[in-house]
């Protein structure tokens, strides 16, 4: 009676969380920006916290950590994946409550990169720590050792480093550092913890200073500056290059250091020009006269309202250093950069920027050669292979590719052998050769098949043996190493079916955003029938977010995606929901919708609704489960797909919600059905208005849920939908989901119940209320149009409250709807507005 | 034309502080308690009164459902200790539902099949939202368009009279910090003593730390809405609730509230039989309609229609009780009745007082029938505005 999968299983999953220190509860030690953070971070993944800072002086004697808090619920992005999850961080000073840390399985100490402080706080709370709590300094860049020194010896075995980086929710690097004397099976529990219940990536660095990801990164912009200042470069004209053109993040270099705080950024450089005496490079890391000044004078960035930019009126000014004035930042990338970055092989770019005399090349040039020489030169000293280097960085700081990655990408020998004769010219930052193992000449690269070179052991390092990386399947992998194990069941341009040689078949679409079309609905009607005769169940799963971004109702097949490109996190969200609404548009692009008007092609439209509404409804009609494993936005039809199956597994960061109304239409494709359902399930003949209205609010004003949590608030996720705080884990989620649901006996829930609706007077209701969102000049007659045939929907039809329905019920009102709302002229107007401006028309 | 065979007077009035909605003092107190506790406190000021001579308690509710449902009016006096043979009934003219509970009560007694009647309104706000717990809309107010005026909010309506009465953020602004000058300095000079019931607020509440309930006790005597820190600045920053591009604000509109009040009324007949002293006299009381989208001025219709059935002009009147349901519409009624603005509101009004829709009448009564005999006054009048378009006002005369 065993399948493979079953097999697979009760050898690996009954394995992979192990748990010789399960943590509870945890403290923070300091209610600052970043120990707020990873308290709510904590809370957010269901770990009870408690957030100590000192006692203040007046009646509140926790009003320091409380004010940590309530600074929670203003940043942007959030911190907090639902507002509520605030309130489970407990407050607590280190006067009164240090007993609570007996009750903390770890204590995390987030206070300011002081020697002496620490010091002084860890003897006092170390009479209070449980015997076997876990004692982590989230030091960015103070020695281990020093930290540990006079730490009792007991305690002094559960003291390590971990070094979260800002935003904690949203940036997946936490370098882990061992103590002198940190016992080996801590750092594996406190890994393990961080990896699957916290979501990280956990990166092990040596104890040196800034560590790894820190490191490189200040290096790199020192670099930046001393190259620009040489090369007669504006820092606009750095960022213009330093971008997404490079695939890094959308704020680039200057913006980036605006947006970390350059007193943040001044203390990183500190340790580097203090702790690093010896380093070969040190007479660059004092930082340039511009930016002392700008210390100086307060002008510590994003926070401080100026930085390296400021803002005048709407106008965006960059600062001039040599003038130490700010002048209009209107400063481009030159096109033959563009050209050079756009357009070429990664084996030639790198080529071509050496070989250009545009100063932005060269720029780049010098600062790739420079950083990839510092990187190599040291790799050794700082971590144990340089996959572990590549990853920091990737995650820590948003690079779509590592150091290490580019070099062999653009050819090892080729680029080893410039950085050797540009060391050798003098024209490197410092006269030291590579290391041996670089200028090898029988070297191709880092990472190939068997691991990523690892310096200090000679050889291919693999993937940590840590149980709990068992759960990762498909893990970040860096350039050369083996793809994850898969049996290709069928292909076709739209969507891969595919499994791991279990029984349990993954299906992923080919299309850009993985967007819906008709060709996506064929291939997944297909990838039923096949996982109902010859799997156990059935993954929806993609292999880079987002899970979807809804349905794209007719057109060619559009070209796999690239890789989404790294963007700065303070623009995420604004970003995500302005993808979601371009790609809506996208979707009803192709229709073209006039001519789709004349030729009477809307009949074919609307075959395309009950297309993938017949498409819902086997999903969860199946008579193998269908998980849906979302990452990232599910948004239209992508989440009407979530709503259908017999289970979701969602990481945190997803990003779920139904927003056709953006575009003038309505859901289509059985999301206001579910709606609808799950209101009447959730009322029990109570009142049924409250959970509409609930459904009503959420369509009609188009709402993405910002975490998982919130989608479950929203009701597009279920209590019994799983929440996954890491995105790696994701597809060994869903299949023990699907591995679970089977053995338990799972079948089909057959049609629903009849489905009692509000009718003519819960639409009148939600009329009411629009009436004076018009009248008061916030909504405009189409959207009181589009929010009518949304609750007409919603709400069953024009029949008394309280009748009962079925499914084909309100499937048929939804196809009715759309409908209409195509036909008219507005809806039309925004859809064409979108597709010529990529933003949202209000009429 | 009238059938009037005697006078109706007021012999007793007395209400309850009134608390801000959701978050104030009574936000977890029931309004049957605060309704049967001024039931009880108006009955206590005319002890002679035997109380089983009253007739029937009116009781005004805006809002009758849940705790203020299946006729409060009832349950109220019941709690309150009163015969078993007093009725009871609940009537609702939304916000003027306590003024017309006085009005009907008054006239059984005009009438003359009644000498004694008890009038009252209650609201809790805070337990009972704006349009219940469940607003359920008729599809026929949008099916030919000229019923949309019944989906209008408040708010909406106020804006809508703002527009179209040109009435000025700034004098909005202005007109609801002089409201709230105007009842801090009442209560400062102790002005509203005389009409309030303290009531002993009992809240009971688990402590989980001892697992026990905490009973904690305090005592409402004061009104909770005016602001000692309103300023001008302060109402200037606030953004339009109502309208993207609106003047109407949560500062210059009325605060929602919970309280109660109550009124005794009597006959010349039962004056005598009691040997009880009137406070005042039941003049005349009028309801009009107006345009739903327009509600705010209802009292342009009605205020006349009550001035000509007591043969009095508004320039006879000493004390006028508008009640301030918003600034705009308030400005936009004193301003076309052409009323003396220094006899409006004399101790300030709803957008500092708050506003317990259905108790505000009855409550108002109370507050004018003990200003005019305080003051030395003698004709005043309660008018408001009243929801889906209406207006009601009611006359009385200190005696």
């Amino acid at each position: 009676m065993t399948s493979p999968a079953h097999e697979a299983l009760t050898s690996s999953f009954a394995m992979t969380v192990p748990q010789p220190m399960f943590i509870r509860r945890a403290a923070v030690l300091g209610a600052g920006v970043m120990g707020a953070q990873i308290a709510a971070h904590l809370v957010n993944a269901g770990v009870e916290a408690v957030l100590f800072d000192l006692p203040a002086s007046g009646a509140d004697a926790n009003a320091t950590a409380r004010k940590g808090v309530e600074t929670l619920r203003r940043l942007e992005p959030s911190p907090l994946g639902a507002a509520s999850v605030a309130d489970r961080i407990g407050l607590a000073n280190y006067n009164h409550d240090l007993e609570a840390l007996a009750g903390c399985e770890l204590v995390i100490e987030a206070i300011a990169e002081r020697l002496d402080w620490k010091h002084a706080l860890y003897g006092r709370i170390a009479p209070h720590l449980a015997p076997q709590a876990v004692l982590a300094s989230n030091t960015s860049g103070l020695s281990l050792g020093a930290l540990a020194q006079g730490l009792p010896d007991a305690l002094g075995r559960r003291f390590c480093g971990v070094h979260f980086f800002n935003p904690p929710r949203y940036m997946h690097l936490v370098e882990l550092i061992a103590a002198p004397a940190t016992d080996a099976a801590v750092l594996d529990a406190l890994e393990s913890f961080l990896v699957t219940t916290l979501g990280k990536g956990v990166i092990r660095a040596r104890n040196t200073p800034n560590f790894i990801a820190n490191r490189i990164g200040a290096f790199s912009l020192l670099a930046a500056f001393h190259h620009a200042r040489e090369l007669g470069l504006g820092f606009d004209e750095v960022d213009a290059v330093t971008g997404t053109l490079l695939g890094r993040p959308k704020s680039a270099t200057f913006r980036t250091m605006d947006l970390v705080g350059l007193d943040t950024l001044g203390h990183v450089f500190d340790t580097q020009r203090t702790q690093l005496a010896a380093d070969p490079w040190h007479g660059h890391f004092q930082a340039p006269g511009w930016f002392e000044a700008l210390l100086r004078a307060g002008a510590l960035g994003h926070k401080t309202g100026r930085g390296v930019y400021r803002k005048q009126g709407r106008e965006i000014q960059v600062l001039d250093p040599a003038t130490g004035e700010y002048r209009l930042a209107d400063r481009s990338a030159h096109p033959e950069v563009v050209e050079i970055l756009k357009g070429r092989a990664p084996a030639e770019r790198l080529a071509a920027l050496r070989q250009s005399t545009q100063p932005q090349a060269r720029f780049l040039w010098r600062v790739t050669r420079d950083t990839l020489h510092y990187a190599a030169f040291h790799l050794e000293h700082m971590a144990d292979n340089a996959r572990d280097v590549d990853l920091a960085m990737r995650w820590g700081f948003g690079w779509r590719e590592g150091p290490f990655e580019s070099w062999q990408a653009a050819g090892w020998q080729t680029v080893a052998g410039w950085i050797a004769a540009e060391v050798a010219a003098g024209e490197a930052l410092a006269p030291v050769p590579l290391p041996r193992w670089a200028a090898d000449p029988s070297r191709t690269g880092v990472h190939d098949t068997q691991g990523s070179f690892s310096p200090s052991r000679g050889t291919q390092a693999q993937r940590p043996a840590l149980l709990v990386y068992r759960r990762q399947a498909m893990p970040d992998r860096v350039l050369g190493e083996a793809p994850g194990p898969r049996r290709s069941v069928f292909e076709t341009d739209a969507v891969h079916l595919w499994s791991a040689g279990d029984d349990i078949a993954v299906i992923g679409f080919r299309s850009k955003m993985h967007a819906i079309g008709e060709d996506v609905l064929d291939g997944l009607m297909q990838a039923i029938d096949e996982a109902e005769r010859n799997f156990r169940g059935l993954v929806i799963w993609q292999d880079e977010p987002p899970f979807s971004v809804g349905a794209n109702l007719s057109g060619p097949r559009a070209p796999r995606s690239d890789r989404p490109k790294p963007s700065a996190v303070g623009t995420m969200m604004k970003r995500l929901r302005r993808e979601a609404e371009s790609a809506l548009l996208k979707a009803a692009h192709r229709l073209n919708v006039a001519d789709a008007l004349m030729a009477g092609r809307l009949e074919k439209v609307e075959g395309l609704v009950r297309q993938f509404q017949a498409t819902t409804l086997a999903l969860r009609q199946a008579r193998v489960p269908v998980v849906a494993a979302v990452d990232g936005m599910a948004l239209g039809g992508g989440c009407e797909f979530v709503m259908h199956c017999a289970r979701t597994v969602a990481a945190f960061e997803s990003y779920i919600g139904l927003v056709e109304v953006g575009v003038g239409l309505l859901p289509g494709g059985g999301g206001l059905k579910e709606l609808t359902r799950r209101a009447a399930a959730e009322a029990r003949g109570g009142d049924l208005f409250a959970p509409l209205r609930r459904a009503f609010e959420a369509v009609a004003t188009a709402q993405v849920a910002r975490s998982a949590l919130q989608a479950r608030e929203m009701g597009f996720l279920t209590e019994g939908d799983v929440i996954v705080m890491n995105r790696h884990e994701l597809l060994h989620v869903a299949r023990a989901q699907v591995v679970a649901l089977t053995e338990s006996g799972w079948r089909p829930p057959g049609p629903p119940a009849p489905i009692a609706v509000g009718g003519r007077t819960a639409i009148a209701t939600f009329k009411a209320h629009m009436t004076n969102l018009l009248v008061g000049g916030f909504i405009s007659e189409h959207d009181f149009l589009v929010g009518s045939k949304v609750a007409e929907v919603l709400c069953g039809g024009d029949v008394d409250a309280g009748s009962l329905v079925d499914e084909q019920w309100l499937l048929a009102l939804a196809r009715r709807g759309f409908m209409e709302l195509l036909a008219t002229e507005k809806t039309q107007a925004r859809i064409e507005h979108m597709l010529r401006t990529g933003k949202p028309l209000r009429n | 034309m009238t059938r009037q065979v005697q006078e109706a007077y007021i012999v007793a009035a007395a209400r309850t502080a009134v608390g801000k909605a959701p978050r104030g003092m009574y936000r977890r107190t029931r309004p049957d308690d605060l309704l049967a506790h001024v039931l009880r406190q108006a009955a206590a000021r005319v002890p002679a009164l035997d109380l089983a001579a009253v007739d029937d308690v009116i009781v005004g509710c805006a809002i009758p459902e849940a705790e203020q449902g299946m006729n409060v009016a009832r349950i109220a006096l019941l709690l309150a200790g009163y015969p078993q043979s007093v009725a009871g009934v609940t009537v609702n003219r939304f916000c003027a539902s306590g003024l017309q509970a006085v009005a009907m009560a008054a006239d059984r007694i005009r009438l003359g099949e009644a000498e004694v009647m008890v009038a009252a309104g209650a609201e809790t706000m805070s337990l009972i939202p704006m349009g219940g717990h469940h607003i359920a809309f008729n599809e026929a107010v949008f099916a030919r368009g000229e019923h949309v005026g019944i989906a209008y909010g408040m708010g909406t309506t106020a804006e809508t009279v703002a527009q179209r009465w040109r009435v000025s953020r700034e004098a909005q602004d202005g007109f609801a910090l002089e409201s709230h000058r105007k009842a801090l300095a009442a209560i400062a000079a102790g002005e509203f003593r005389d009409e309030i019931a303290p009531y002993a607020i009992e809240e009971r509440r688990p402590d989980l730390a001892s697992q026990s309930v905490a009973v904690r006790a305090r005592l409402a005597d004061t009104d909770e809405g005016p602001r000692a820190d309103a300023s001008a600045e302060g109402l200037a920053k606030l953004k339009p609730v109502f309208a993207a591009q609106g003047s109407v604000t949560a500062g210059n509109s009325s605060q929602t509230s919970d309280g109660a009040g109550a009124v005794i009324l009597a006959s010349e007949a039962a004056l005598a039989r009691f040997g009880l002293t009137p406070l005042a006299r039941f003049v005349s009381f009028a309801v009009a309609g107006v345009a739903p989208e327009i509600m705010g001025i209802g009292p342009l219709q009605a205020v006349p229609k009550a001035l000509r059935q007591a043969g009095w002009s508004l320039a006879d009147l000493d004390w006028i009780e508008l009640n301030e349901a918003f600034a705009a519409q308030s400005l936009a009624v004193m301003r076309d009745l052409d009323m003396d603005a220094s006899k409006v509101n004399p101790l300030g009004g709803a957008i500092a007082l708050g506003h317990p829709l259905g108790a505000t009448g009855a409550i108002r009564t109370a507050t004018l029938v003990h200003g005019l005999r305080r003051r030395g006054l003698r004709r005043g009048m309660v008018t408001m505005c009243v929801g889906t378009g209406m207006g009601a006002a009611g006359l009385f005369e200190a005696v």
